[in-house]
């Protein structure tokens, strides 16, 4: 059993808050997950309830890089099943993302899901933050602030902020506008989910800390210039 | 020449729970307090953060977090005819050392002591007859009652946000607690931590059996917490690495989460760490402690004056202090007189492999060192020992505090002991086993006890600490009838496989059994028996205090962080409100 596996379970229990609470909130689809009906519903929706989710966070997942909409590629399943069942139940809202989660069905949700879990999108070359509020975001997600009572992001986020799949999402190249609104969700009690956790590290940053991890962690991630030509 | 420093008020000897919380009301109450420490300073941020502090090699089997026993050992045999040996591999039990003690990398175990603890003797004679002792058990009272230290349980389980489901509050049995507890005034600060599958598994097996299980209390918090010194934990995330290891995520109650931060904000107390306390020093009489001599860490020999000393290192550190200070008589087996070393106690532990089908999930990893299930029927004097002829008893439990890979790979007899065959073994088993802890009292024998050590030396040049041990055959009795307990609840799990454990002769180092090592520098009413009085002041020289769970006369059922913590406040409140007004002897012998 890895190191990684190991952590990753035991967070996914922390995270739902109470052992069990996984099957007291998700009704269990009647059938294994079908990541291309998950695709079809990207591209096109269900008619007439539910756009495509491809209009605003593109096929790829990438979204369109502005932070008004998160990128989701390779989140994995439980995790972005677990956001539509939020956004359905009010745990999180959302003037979009409410109605959708309350519109799809079960089964439905979980296709989708496992369509954007296993899409491996490119990240966007996006100009990089202030280095020195990159700088501060860096030591926050590392090492943490003893004086604020701070622990790393990573502890909890994976090295890198890569993620501790499948309860913890990847922040490395999320973009910085959405990470920075979700921490002022949770600052001032929109966001109850995982708020044990996340509500609590939230206060303890200021909006300086706030604009630093979130510049930090989008930058954690970038395209990887392509390749020169050989001549 | 020692370099001589500027008096202060009161110096401690380490800085871990008893010292840090020492400090704390000390400097609080105006004193000029200097904590000594020999091991280096760290904190949460950045020292105790991931990846690094899951290194399993480098915190579990090398032991990074405790006593650096190539400077400083301890050695150790199981009786006086033969030569003791120094430990240089840590396995039975585990000193910590550093900013914080082993009060750093505990499991979080947070139970009280029963009424009966600690009256011991008293309760044990009246209700069996004396005929039921062995004739080398030494058991005491304590000189202190549970209903004394209440309170200070209160305001210790407080202080650290301990969760857990309260048994009985007042006299009134709590549905869902542990009917056995001592009464408390209140419920637990947070509610119990969540039941993972094991100890649901546990719980079944337990109750159809008519025992009576209960959620462990732990001071590995199951929600956010903030205590009155105004500094909060936060929630547990079950990653499975709590012994051995610090908190990452300051959910575990230690002086760095709980106590330090608001210490460091006091300009009364100044901590000095990677310093060696060598000795007590004492005036002419010999009955006066005029400061400590230690080796910082440039190698320089600093004398420390101090009106009050307070020894507040790990037990076995505590009573070798005494020893090489020359505070108190050394206690002697052999005429049974001298009381430093006397009555040193450890823990009678022992357990069962529960071998369940395949499809049944475990998830061992997914663990905190606290969230057991469990039933303290078989503890303490929970059940009639008149038939049984042994007196003490163990808590049993499905207490797994991790599934890391090193550490954690059951295999049932007749496995290969490597290759394929072992290998697949592992694969086969991880996920379908449950350990079973059996843990409990250790009985004080006159055969047991600890001296200086006339062959080995630190690297200060003074003698290591020598432990002369083997478990008294009463606690053998006593392990040997609860681990039969345990195979039947093991079975009624729903076992395929029960391997039965329970403790024999001789005690050996070379396996990890508990790190909650007591006695020898005992607490008592009788200074002919004792080397500290009720309040923990030394009986030869009252301005030196030796605190801490090598004041316990005999160890109790359960793991003893709370009982030290009681008891720390019990002394700071002798010592705040009665001695500091008039120093000298709190008791007249």
């Amino acid at each position: 059993m890895s190191r990684e596996l190991t952590r990753t379970l035991a967070a996914a229990i922390a995270s739902v808050g109470v052992v069990g609470a996984m099957h007291a909130h998700a009704q269990s689809p009647s059938r294994p997950p079908d990541a291309g009906r998950g695709a079809v519903i990207a591209a096109q929706g269900v008619a007439p309830r539910v756009p495509a989710c491809a209009q605003c966070h593109a096929f790829d997942g990438a979204s369109e890089g502005s932070g008004a909409f998160p990128r989701i590629a390779g989140q994995s399943t439980y995790y972005l099943g677990k956001q539509m069942r939020d956004f359905a139940s009010g745990v999180r809202t959302d003037a979009v993302m409410t109605p959708i989660g309350k519109a799809l069905s079960t089964e439905e949700v979980a296709d989708v899901a496992a369509y954007y879990a296993t899409v491996a999108s490119p990240f966007l070359p996006l100009k990089s933050g202030d280095p020195t509020l990159v700088k501060r975001g860096e030591q926050l997600a590392q090492i943490g602030d003893e004086s604020k009572h701070l622990q790393s992001c990573d502890d909890c986020h994976g090295p890198g902020g890569a993620g501790e799949p499948p309860a913890i999402p990847y922040l490395a190249g999320q973009y910085a506008h959405y990470i920075a609104f979700q921490l002022q969700m949770w600052q001032r009690g929109f966001r109850k989910s995982s708020p044990d956790a996340m509500e609590y590290i939230a206060k303890r940053l200021d909006d300086r800390d706030v604009a630093a991890v979130a510049a930090y962690f989008q930058q954690a991630r970038t395209a990887t210039p392509p390749a020169q030509p050989k001549e | 020449m020692a370099k001589r420093l500027k008096p202060v008020d009161v110096v401690t000897i380490g800085v871990g729970l008893t010292g840090s919380l020492m400090a704390l009301e000390l400097a609080r109450a105006g004193l000029k307090v200097v904590g000594i420490e020999r091991g280096a300073p760290r904190f949460t941020v950045p020292d105790f953060q991931s990846p690094a502090i899951h290194d399993e090699l480098r915190f579990s089997i090398r032991k990074a977090m405790m006593q650096d026993n190539v400077k400083e050992a301890v050695t150790f045999r199981n009786a006086p005819d033969q030569s003791a040996l120094p430990i240089r591999r840590w396995e039975s039990f585990l000193p910590g050392t550093g900013l914080g003690g082993a009060f750093v990398h505990w499991n979080g175990q947070s139970f009280r002591f029963q009424v009966a603890d600690f009256i011991y003797k008293t309760h044990i004679e009246q209700r069996y007859g004396k005929k039921i002792l062995d004739p080398e058990l030494t058991i005491q009272d304590w000189g202190v009652t549970y209903a004394e230290l209440e309170p200070h349980y209160d305001r210790f389980e407080y202080l650290c946000g301990v969760s857990g489901k309260a048994g009985n509050i007042k006299g009134a049995i709590q549905p869902g607690g542990n009917p056995f507890e001592a009464p408390r005034a209140r419920g637990y600060p947070t509610p119990p931590m969540k039941e993972p599958y094991f100890g649901a598994l546990f719980r079944e097996g337990a109750a159809t059996l008519g025992y009576h299980p209960y959620p462990q209390p732990s001071a590995n918090l199951s929600q956010p917490y903030t205590n009155a010194e105004g500094l909060t934990l936060q929630q547990c995330v079950f990653c499975g690495f709590c012994e051995r290891y610090a908190c990452e995520h300051f959910a575990k109650a230690s002086p760095q989460t709980v106590i330090l931060p608001v210490l460091f904000k006091n300009p009364n107390f100044e901590l000095r760490t990677n310093c060696q306390v060598l000795r007590i020093n004492l005036d002419s009489t010999g009955k006066k402690a005029t400061g400590i001599t230690y080796s910082d860490a440039a190698g320089a020999e600093v004398e420390q004056p101090a009106d009050l000393v307070l020894i507040t290192a790990f037990p076995l550190n505590n009573v070798r202090m005494l020893l090489l200070s020359g505070i108190g008589k050394p206690y002697d087996p052999k005429s049974g007189e001298g009381v430093v070393g006397r009555n040193y106690c450890y823990q009678t532990t022992g357990g069962a492999t529960v071998f369940l089908d395949e499809s049944i999930n475990v998830n061992p990893f997914m663990a905190s060192g606290a969230n057991g299930t469990m039933i303290d029927d078989f503890g303490g004097d929970n059940f009639d020992h008149g038939p049984l002829g042994f007196i003490g008893g163990q808590y049993v439990g499905a207490i797994m505090t991790n599934g890391r890979p090193i550490e954690f790979h059951p295999t049932p007899p007749g496995t290969p002991k490597w290759g394929l065959g072992w290998k697949e073994a592992v694969a086969r088993h991880y996920n379908h086993t449950v350990l079973l802890q059996q843990h409990g009292t250790s009985t004080a024998s006159r055969l047991n006890y600890l001296d200086l050590d006339p062959t080995y030396r630190d690297a200060w040049g003074l003698p290591l600490l020598r432990m002369t041990f083997d478990f008294p055959e009463n606690d053998i009795r006593m392990s040997q009838y609860v681990a039969d307990k345990v195979v039947e609840i093991g079975h009624a799990m729903g076992a395929k496989t029960v391997i039965r454990g329970g403790t024999k002769r001789p005690y050996t180092t070379t396996v990890y059994q508990s790190t909650h090592n007591a006695g020898g520098a005992i607490m008592g009413d009788d200074p002919k028996t004792s080397v500290v009085n009720r309040y923990l002041q030394c009986w030869d020289v009252p301005n030196v205090f030796s605190i801490g769970a090598s004041a316990f006369p005999q160890n109790g059922t359960y793991n003893y962080s709370m009982t030290i913590g009681a008891l720390t406040y019990w002394a700071l409140d002798a010592i705040k409100n009665k001695y500091l007004k008039a120093p000298g002897p709190l008791v007249h012998a």
